[in-house]
């Protein structure tokens, strides 16, 4: 059964630039909206969503659902309780152990080309059988096999950038080297940006992006002491509904539902 | 089955076999056509279970990588089905798919008059 459900891939060139935190908020501020939503760790080589939702104990790894050693239902973690008022949250996390790190790094081709298969078929067994609106995917940054993986599994790509500025060359050259040739649907949200708080600064901005990228863009993320200091240990929108960085959260979710 | 039975029905057997070579006669015919628009510039040796990866679709020229994209999304379907995605012509992806399989990243198999494409994973389609 196929279902109306969008997969989400968050990605970008470099890392650092705000993935993780753009997907936690993005899951949490749809199942705000009321959606059934999926959360996957997709960085298989820095495993973040175990420690930054806080869950220890685990039968099922998502490395287990990709090596075929078990289906997703027992991997998946229902999360629901930790968002006030919605839809339903599901994460499904990497293993964050070095030695499953190392396993994931040392997969060959054809190993890929299987987890590919076990990534497609999500499209059926969770939008499909599961009903969930949202597949959100947090990536590794650059080319990794399981970052391109996802790519190709997407419907919609975000990919995060920053002012940096081998940030910005590699994220233009991604775009015409990775994601076009995929003919993926890309959308840009700029994270940590400085001089947004005047509306000229904000257009300005925005020129700016659409002229280096020529892509259209989803979101300006300005840098906010308040989220650097929640050090990641929250889900930010949650704690802090009606902070700037939570309204901006809820636009792209918005935006993101009208694709 | 009576022997009168059996001579009746000959023909028409024989008859099948004879469509049967022609659609895989006219397919060969296909892929050459389509190699030749291309220069030959995709003519790889033909391969054995190689495996469609994300990075080989990468590496591949865009005619190619559209048909394995939309076969990789369906998992098995016939010529008609990806040219009903891609909206290309049901005989030039026919051609792409052959040339897909000469590459050793696709099987082919045969259901009656079908011929189904699809990628193996697990020693299945």
């Amino acid at each position: 059964m196929i279902g109306l459900g969008k997969i989400v891939a968050v990605h970008s060139y470099k890392g650092g630039t705000g993935k993780t935190l753009l997907s936690v908020n993005l899951a949490a501020t749809l199942v705000k909206h009321g959606k059934r939503v999926c959360l996957f760790d997709l960085d298989f080589r820095a495993p973040s969503l175990a420690t930054l939702l806080n869950v220890t104990k685990k039968e099922c790894w998502l490395n287990d659902y990709l090596n075929g050693a078990c289906e997703i239902d027992r991997v998946l973690v229902d999360l629901t309780d930790r968002i006030r008022n919605g839809g339903k949250l599901f994460v499904a996390l990497a293993n964050p152990a070095t030695e499953a790190i190392r396993d994931m790094s040392a997969k060959d081709r054809k190993w890929e080309m299987k987890a590919l298969g076990r990534l497609l078929a999500l499209r059926n067994s969770l939008l499909g059988d599961k009903s969930i609106d949202y597949l959100i995917m947090d990536t590794s940054p650059g080319l990794q096999y399981s970052s391109i993986n996802a790519i190709v599994s997407a419907d919609i790509v975000i990919v995060a950038t920053t002012s940096d500025k081998s940030d910005v060359d590699g994220t233009r050259r991604m775009l015409r080297e990775l994601y076009d040739l995929f003919e993926k649907k890309t959308e840009i949200v700029l994270n940590k940006v400085l001089d947004v708080s005047t509306s000229a600064g904000k257009e300005i901005t925005q020129a700016k992006v659409k002229d280096i990228y020529n892509a259209p863009l989803l979101g300006v993320v300005p840098c906010f002491c308040d989220v650097l200091r929640a050090r990641g240990n929250t889900i930010f929108v949650e704690e802090k509904p009606e902070h700037p960085f939570s309204r901006i959260l809820d636009g792209i979710a918005s935006q993101i539902d009208t694709m | 089955m009576t022997g009168q039975e059996a001579l009746g029905k000959r023909p028409l057997q024989v008859l099948e076999k004879i469509r049967e070579n022609l659609e895989r006669l006219n397919e060969k015919i296909e892929v050459m056509i389509e190699l030749q628009k291309h220069d030959h510039k995709d003519v790889n040796l033909p391969l054995t279970d190689a495996p469609l990866d994300v990075m080989t679709l990468l590496s591949m020229p865009d005619h190619l990588r559209k048909t394995a994209m939309t076969l990789c999304r369906l998992g098995r379907a016939t010529a008609d089905e990806i040219s009903q995605q891609t909206r290309r012509a049901r005989a030039v992806e026919s051609a792409y798919l052959n040339q897909l399989v000469n590459m050793g990243y696709l099987k082919k198999e045969r259901d009656g008059r079908k011929a189904y494409f699809y990628v193996e994973r697990d020693g299945k389609g």
